[in-house]
């Protein structure tokens, strides 16, 4: 600290003062107070002791004041080597102490200055004033404070304020760019003394204009008197007639949409102009005509802003987009207020005005450059939405921020915005409390009011797919669809009270839809996120409340159990009982004698540890009889449900479960019949041996009978295994992973369809069906053929055996056994019966003949299928190609291997 | 101690030329004396910003005075 050495401050301060003012200690002694007075009084440090940031801006100062780039190196380096030095312990205060003392060559000296800089930071923020940044509370007062701090600045008293101009004005690249763009002044010493006075009486003078809402039209008054209008500012002016200024104040009432004194809306050509009957010369009439542009764009906003905003029907989504209009045509007024106060201020100071100054229209486009942009965009975002409401107008605006100019990005972006709001609210609404309170259908989720509970999940809520918002996925749309309507339907079928947020925990408090501008700028991420947990939740505790409470997956396996005959023992049993029942013509049968047989067989078999709530479903139900039915041909069993259950058991549904019922039951049926046939022929086999004339019959038969038997056999195991089973076991992994109940109803009806159509029962297996319906009627045949065979075979035997029996006893007697009238009575009897025996060989033949050829014709329909499963069976049934070697039809569809493989052998 | 102080002396010698270079890059108008005196000011802790009022209040004063001068004579 050899030099620096420990003077006092006041000694130094005085030497300063002599050293700046060139006189001598004496005479500078008031200045030296003065300057006393100031250091030592309240200056308390307002700035953050930052030295990088004062260096910063130094650099920043020293390219503007120098055009040579390598004076910023310069600086740079000055920086870097003063801040590696540790002389100076406040080295911040001395560059900051430089920086304010730095002058500006521009800025200090003359008034023009000043306004350029005020209008040139003004302008752009208010170009770009669409909140994104409007966040901050920017009333029109605040940024002329800023603004006249700005000025200060160049001043010097507070070199913070105009850092924050700076600061604010970060985003936007404009300003400086204006500065730039302007040709520095001279200093031109003696206006600035006036010029800064004027600076600071400018907000004043200002304010009461700006301050009032913009959306007042008049906002600057009624054209000002014409005499000022129309005075010549200028003598060298060489626009004829009307002179410059003139226009520059035609040109921003023309900015409103209201007619000027010269430029005025030509109804033929559709365009702001000026008279041609003016004289103007042609530069001018070019420059005002492009900037009277902005005028007509006006219009068109405003126009569709006015039509709509009082119309109800245009909903809230209509609403809201005329607000965000409305928005920007308030910061567009703003601006326009601005440059009025200029104009004003330069009207005021007429006289004194030197003519670079002043507003021209040279100067009027380049600021309005941005505006008549945003403007142009907004038109024709107006065009485009014509017509447009609800979801549709939401994707027209988003349809509109897929461009590449991040300015116009960010304007659509905050229109759409606030055009989603209302469609998000709705969203949140519906998503989490199952609320649909959309007045003017312009929600992407419609109600029917007209559909009753038990069609609630079906068919009450519909996708409005014209409504769905571009940014929003059709998969995201179908999910909130479900979201909503399960909510709904755990309310309104389910009865369940459980409130919102207990389902889905994650939900509402984070929530709200305050914070739509960041889901719109995140769709991808947190919505699609929040969407898919509310799905998720959703969902879950629906399932839960339908398995737990209403037992879905129990009454799931019941069907099968019940109406698929899974449950063997008590089908079995069931049939035992109702036998002798059913048998009878169907008119005879009487439903509470069915319900007793039924609740017998219940309690009798395993059935009876079966949930009360399932069996007291189970029920008999008669189907339509028609003339010649027995019992057989109209008898099912019936399964109640109601209540949530019934959204997945269907009408439908039950109607297919009763046809594939009825199908099963008639081939248990013949299963069952094929069992009584066979126990026959097992009993009465021995019994028949003494009548060596029947064994050619009872051959034939046994024969027909096993035939018939593979065949059911086959049938049965297809049924059961390659069916139900195949399908079930689908079904129920499906529904195990089903994560929303359409899960659940769509893998159910798929599951329902393939055994329909799996079983024959479907349109296109119709001919199919016929056949098998044939066989099984020639099995009941055969049943009653043998039956009425054995019938009179176990007569004859038994007439045999009296006849026997008799004559033993004579015998005993000691009489005569017979007499030859009893013999021949006999003999003509066995007579008899033998000859009967060649009839009842025939009818056999007949029987069987024709029964085989209907196998034959079903095993030529079953090659000639598409489905696999039916190939294999038909395989299966005539394993041993007996029915092929009969049947030529069938040795040609069967297929090349198969022949050539004969062929070999 | 000697070689000591006069590479201190060296430093501060360097501080003071790239102060006066970044001032007269700044446009701030300050001779090397009076910017030896601001530098001690702020050294002793002195407000800059006031420091800075000051001394434009100065020149304009000095301005003023000469004006008056001029127009007297």
């Amino acid at each position: 600290m050899a030099t620096l050495d420990q003077k006092s401050p006041n000694v130094l301060l005085q030497s300063l003062c002599c050293r700046i003012t060139g006189k001598s200690e004496a005479e500078v002694a008031h200045q030296f107070q003065y300057a006393v007075r100031v250091i030592g009084s309240n200056y308390a440090p307002t700035i953050e002791r930052d030295e990088f940031l004062v260096s910063e801006k130094i650099k920043k100062e020293c390219k503007w004041h120098l055009d040579r780039s390598c004076s910023t190196m310069r600086t740079h380096s000055y920086c870097k080597i003063l801040s590696q030095q540790s002389v100076l312990k406040h080295r911040w205060s001395v560059l900051y102490l430089l920086l304010s003392l730095s002058e500006d060559p521009r800025k200090p000296s003359s008034r023009v200055g000043n306004y350029g800089a005020l209008f040139a930071q003004a302008l752009p923020r208010d170009a770009h004033s669409t909140p994104f940044f409007c966040t901050r509370p920017q009333s029109l007062a605040l940024s002329y404070g800023e603004r006249t701090a700005g000025l200060s600045a160049s001043i010097g008293t507070s070199g913070i304020s105009s850092m924050g101009v700076y600061t604010l004005n970060g985003p936007t690249p404009t300003p400086q760019s204006l500065l730039a763009g302007q040709p520095p002044q001279s200093a031109a010493g003696a206006g600035q003394s006036l010029g800064s006075r004027l600076a600071w009486t400018l907000p004043v003078s200002a304010s009461p204009s700006a301050l009032g809402p913009p959306a007042t039209r008049p906002l600057l008054g009624p054209p000002a008197p014409s005499s000022r209008l129309v005075r010549p500012r200028r003598d060298g002016d060489a626009a004829g007639d009307v002179s410059e200024t003139a226009l520059v104040r035609d040109i921003l009432y023309v900015f409103q949409g209201i007619d000027g004194k010269f430029i005025k809306m030509s109804t033929q050509d559709n365009c702001y102009k000026i008279d041609n009957k003016i004289v103007v010369c042609k530069s001018l009439r070019d420059t005002s005509s492009r900037l009277a542009e902005l005028g007509w764009l006006h219009n068109k906003v405003r126009k569709y802003t006015d039509a709509r905003s009082l119309d109800r029907a245009f909903g809230l989504v209509g609403q809201s987009f005329c607000a965000s209009l409305h928005q920007e045509l308030k910061e567009y007024y703003r601006l326009l207020s601005v440059l009025h106060s200029q104009l004003q201020v330069e009207d005021d100071q007429g006289v004194n005005m030197c003519t670079e100054n002043s507003l021209t229209l040279r100067r009027l486009l380049v600021w309005m450059y941005d505006p008549k942009v945003r403007l142009k965009t907004l038109a024709a975002l107006v065009d485009f939405c014509q017509g447009r409401k609800g979801g549709e107008l939401a994707s027209a605006v988003h349809a509109y921020g897929k461009t590449g100019d991040p300015q116009m990005r960010a304007l659509v972006q905050h229109i759409l915005c606030l055009v989603s709001h209302p469609i998000l609210n709705f969203l949140y609404r519906w998503i989490y409390d199952g609320e649909l309170e959309d007045t003017y259908h312009e929600f992407f989720v419609a109600s029917d009011p007209n559909v009753k509970t038990d069609r609630l999940w079906h068919d009450k809520y519909s996708l409005r797919k014209s409504m769905i918002p571009s940014f929003i996925t059709m998969d995201q749309a179908r999910k909130v669809l479900l979201i909503g309507k399960s909510i709904n339907f755990l309310h309104q079928v389910c009865h369940d009270r459980t409130p919102p947020s207990k389902i889905t925990p994650a939900s509402k408090s984070a929530d709200t839809p305050k914070d739509a501008a960041e889901l719109l700028s995140d769709l991808e991420g947190a919505f699609q996120e929040k969407i898919d947990a509310a799905y998720f939740d959703t969902s879950k505790y629906l399932l839960d409340v339908l398995n737990h409470n209403y037992l879905l997956l129990d009454h799931l396996q019941a069907m099968r159990r019940y109406l698929l005959l899974g449950q063997g023992d008590f089908i079995r049993h069931l049939m035992d009982l109702l036998k002798p029942e059913l048998a009878r013509p169907a008119t005879t049968l009487y439903q509470h004698n069915l319900t007793g047989i039924l609740e017998t067989a219940v309690r009798a078999t395993n059935a009876q540890f079966d949930n009360a709530e399932i069996l007291k479903r189970l029920d008999v139900r008669l189907l339509e009889v028609s003339p010649g039915d027995t019992g057989w041909d109209v008898f099912s069993l019936d399964y109640h449900v109601d209540g949530p259950i019934a959204t997945v058991f269907t009408r439908e549904c039950m109607g297919h479960y009763l046809r594939v019922f009825n199908f099963l039951w008639r081939a248990k049926r013949m299963e069952y019949t094929l069992t009584d046939i066979w126990k026959g022929q097992m009993c009465n086999a021995k019994l028949l041996k003494t009548m060596p004339e029947l064994s050619g019959v009872l051959h034939q038969c046994h024969i027909l009978a096993s035939e018939m038997v593979h065949f059911i056999h086959q049938m049965q195991y297809y049924i059961t295994f390659e069916v139900l089973e195949c399908s079930w076991d689908e079904l129920w992994n499906k529904v195990q992973q089903a994560q929303d109940l359409d899960h659940i109803i769509a893998a159910h009806e798929v599951f329902l369809d393939t055994i329909i159509s799996r079983c024959l029962l479907d349109n296109n297996s119709r001919s199919l069906l016929n056949q098998l319906r044939a066989i099984f009627d020639q099995i009941i045949e055969f049943q009653n053929a043998q039956d009425s065979l054995y019938r009179s075979a176990l007569e004859e035997l038994s007439l045999r055996l009296l006849y026997e029996e008799k004559k033993q006893q004579r015998e005993d007697e000691g009489q005569w056994g017979v007499t030859a009238e009893q013999e021949a009575e006999e003999k003509k009897r066995i007579q008899e019966f033998q000859d009967s025996i060649p009839k009842m060989r025939s009818q056999l033949r007949i029987l069987t003949h024709f029964y085989q050829s209907i196998v034959q014709q079903f095993l030529v329909l079953l090659m000639t299928s598409s489905d696999e499963s039916l190939r294999f069976l038909s395989f299966r049934l005539d394993f041993n190609e007996h029915y092929r070697a009969r049947e030529p039809r069938l040795r040609a569809s069967l297929g090349a291997t198969r022949g050539r493989r004969l062929s070999n052998i | 101690m000697a070689s000591a102080a006069n590479a201190n002396l060296n430093a501060v010698r360097e501080t003071m030329d790239v102060l006066l270079e970044i001032s007269r890059l700044l446009n701030t108008g300050l001779d090397m004396e009076s910017l030896s005196i601001c530098v001690r000011l702020c050294e002793q802790g002195i407000n800059p910003e006031a420091l800075s009022a000051v001394i434009k209040e100065l020149r304009k004063a000095s301005e003023s005075l000469k004006a008056s001068e001029n127009s007297t004579n």
